[in-house]
């Protein structure tokens, strides 16, 4: 086993089990490791966003291939740095109108394209299929997502939905029973979203577990029974520390 | 904390949240340790993807964008693992990428330990192309010109003395490509910015809190499969007869919701229980 890789597993379970620590109560093990988690975060785009960025996108191109047409962008981005002074910060503006016009011209119509047009005319299916001669047929199978059945369930959903969200008229009678139609569909959308939302940070708990189990192997050195004992013994010595001190009053 | 005179309701109601976190992890680690091996049903979004891929012939061009960094690793790396394997199996000229500049690292090691893994050689049969600032705007500049995006690799050689890129000038040389996201830019940018404008077959893969917002992409077409979390993950794994981290965490997945959806009850009964007793 390769004496980085031992390192990096030493590291990684002694972080989770800091992090890990916060189920038991707030302490500073967990602050240890969340500083280091943002402080390392940080630090690794500031490196990479440097490197590519300064280093192979605008420096080497200039001085070896002399691309001298880069030195716009990069006047327009040193504008940005403006802000700082006061007196010259109304140069910043220039760099911002750019990006929000070139921003803003880019997203409108390929969102608008996208999200609304493709979404509307996905809504609006055909709730019944001529075929041939015969005449007219409705599939009822729920499962399938392109059935008639589930696009009447879809136009029902939408429009409810989109008449709970319109408050000019006042919600009784039919509106009330349209209405209430509505949050039922808001309903069952919150709780899938809440569904996927456990799955997934389940997934993130098998995944970091999976980790411990395969870091409490001997070929590792057993970080994981090691920081365990330690981390529980640090815990332990803490609790024993807040409990001898009186609580600070001011 | 229970007091003396509490109804039982009650000091279920009042749980000390601690017992729930470690009820939680038993039955996360218990199935992790015993395996049983619960069947993995394959949903058609995963075999979208599945049957696409395997549809392309050999040589085709495959982009794959990691869109995430190391926070949604347990969910999106053993997706990246099992279609990089897929790929690679079917020969397909494979161009990776990123547009999260936080997963630069993950992306080149996890590529790279495929491609080792599967006997193929960078420059050749796959490249990295690693990070370039613009999210959006970079998908666009590939659209047009890919080598004017990446005027080198992750190594810092020039794209244009790639073998693997011959004959490949923008994305609408690309055969099929899968962006696994989680969050922006990710799927979502993938297909306004990229399919969209440059027509090309797109699938989809992402954390399990993306999906329910992915599916109105699916069902309407824009996107022609999409892989959701870990269990999605499971399902490739399944299909390509690989298994690997996805299909070992499918037994623990299954008992967190179990778990999760008798505590929604129980906490449900004895709230109603409570509300009768206090009349």
């Amino acid at each position: 086993m390769p004496f980085e890789m031992i390192v990096g597993a030493w590291v990684a379970t002694g972080l989770t089990l800091l992090i890990f620590s916060f189920l038991y109560k707030d302490n500073p093990l967990f602050k240890l490791a969340e500083h280091l988690y943002v402080g390392v975060s940080v630090g690794y785009v500031i490196v990479k966003t440097y490197d590519t960025v300064i280093v192979h996108l605008v420096v080497k191109p200039i001085v070896e291939n002399g691309e001298i047409a880069l030195l716009i962008p990069v006047a327009i981005g040193m504008l940005m740095l403006t802000r700082y002074v006061p007196k010259a910060a109304w140069m910043s503006r220039y760099a911002f109108a750019f990006i929000v016009g070139m921003g803003a011209g880019l997203a409108i119509p390929r969102t608008v394209s996208s999200f609304i047009l493709k979404q509307v005319e996905d809504t609006i299916r055909p709730l019944l299929s001529m075929t041939g001669s015969d005449g007219v047929t409705f599939s009822m199978n729920l499962l399938n997502p392109a059935s008639h059945l589930n696009a009447i369930i879809i136009l029902i959903g939408v429009s409810s939905v989109l008449f709970y969200f319109f408050f000019s008229i006042e919600h009784s009678g039919v509106g009330k029973a349209v209405a209430r139609t509505g949050i039922l569909f808001l309903m069952i959308s919150f709780g899938a979203g809440f569904g996927y939302t456990v799955m997934a940070r389940m997934s993130l708990l098998i995944g970091r577990l999976t980790d411990l189990i395969e870091f409490s192997d001997t070929s590792y050195g057993r970080p994981t029974v090691w920081l365990s004992l330690l981390t529980v013994g640090a815990l332990f010595l803490l609790a024993r520390r807040g409990r001898e001190q009186p609580p600070d009053i001011h | 904390m229970w007091m003396a005179g509490m109804t039982f309701s009650e000091k279920m109601l009042k749980i000390d949240r601690r017992i729930i976190f470690l009820m939680i992890g038993l039955c996360t680690l218990l199935p992790l340790l015993y395996p049983v091996g619960l069947p993995i049903k394959t949903s058609s979004e995963v075999r979208g993807v599945y049957d696409h891929i395997e549809s392309l012939p050999e040589g085709s061009v495959f982009l794959l964008s990691i869109d995430f960094d190391p926070a949604s690793k347990p969910e999106l790396y053993p997706q990246a693992i099992a279609l990089l394997r897929h790929a690679f199996k079917k020969n397909l000229r494979v161009i990776t990428m990123t547009l999260w500049v936080s997963g630069t690292g993950m992306a080149d090691q996890l590529v790279t330990q495929v491609a080792k893994e599967m006997g193929k050689e960078n420059g050749t049969d796959y490249t990295f192309l690693g990070w370039s600032p613009g999210g959006q705007a970079v998908i666009i500049n590939m659209g047009q010109d890919l080598y004017s995006a990446y005027p080198s690799d992750y190594r810092g050689k020039p794209t244009k003395e790639l073998p693997i890129l011959e004959g490949v000038r923008s994305l609408k040389d690309v055969g099929y490509m899968v962006s696994l996201g989680a969050g922006r830019p990710g799927v979502e940018e993938w297909y306004v910015f990229g399919k969209d404008k440059y027509k090309f077959e797109m699938g989809g893969g992402c954390t399990g809190v993306m999906a329910p917002g992915l599916y109105p992409l699916l069902r309407s077409g824009q996107i022609n499969g999409l892989i959701g979390g870990l269990r999605g993950a499971a399902e490739y794994e399944n299909l390509i007869g690989k298994k690997g981290k996805a299909v070992a965490g499918m037994d623990a997945q299954s008992a967190t919701h179990l778990a999760i959806i008798a505590l929604v009850i129980m906490c449900n009964l004895f709230y109603f229980s409570l509300r009768q007793q206090r009349g």
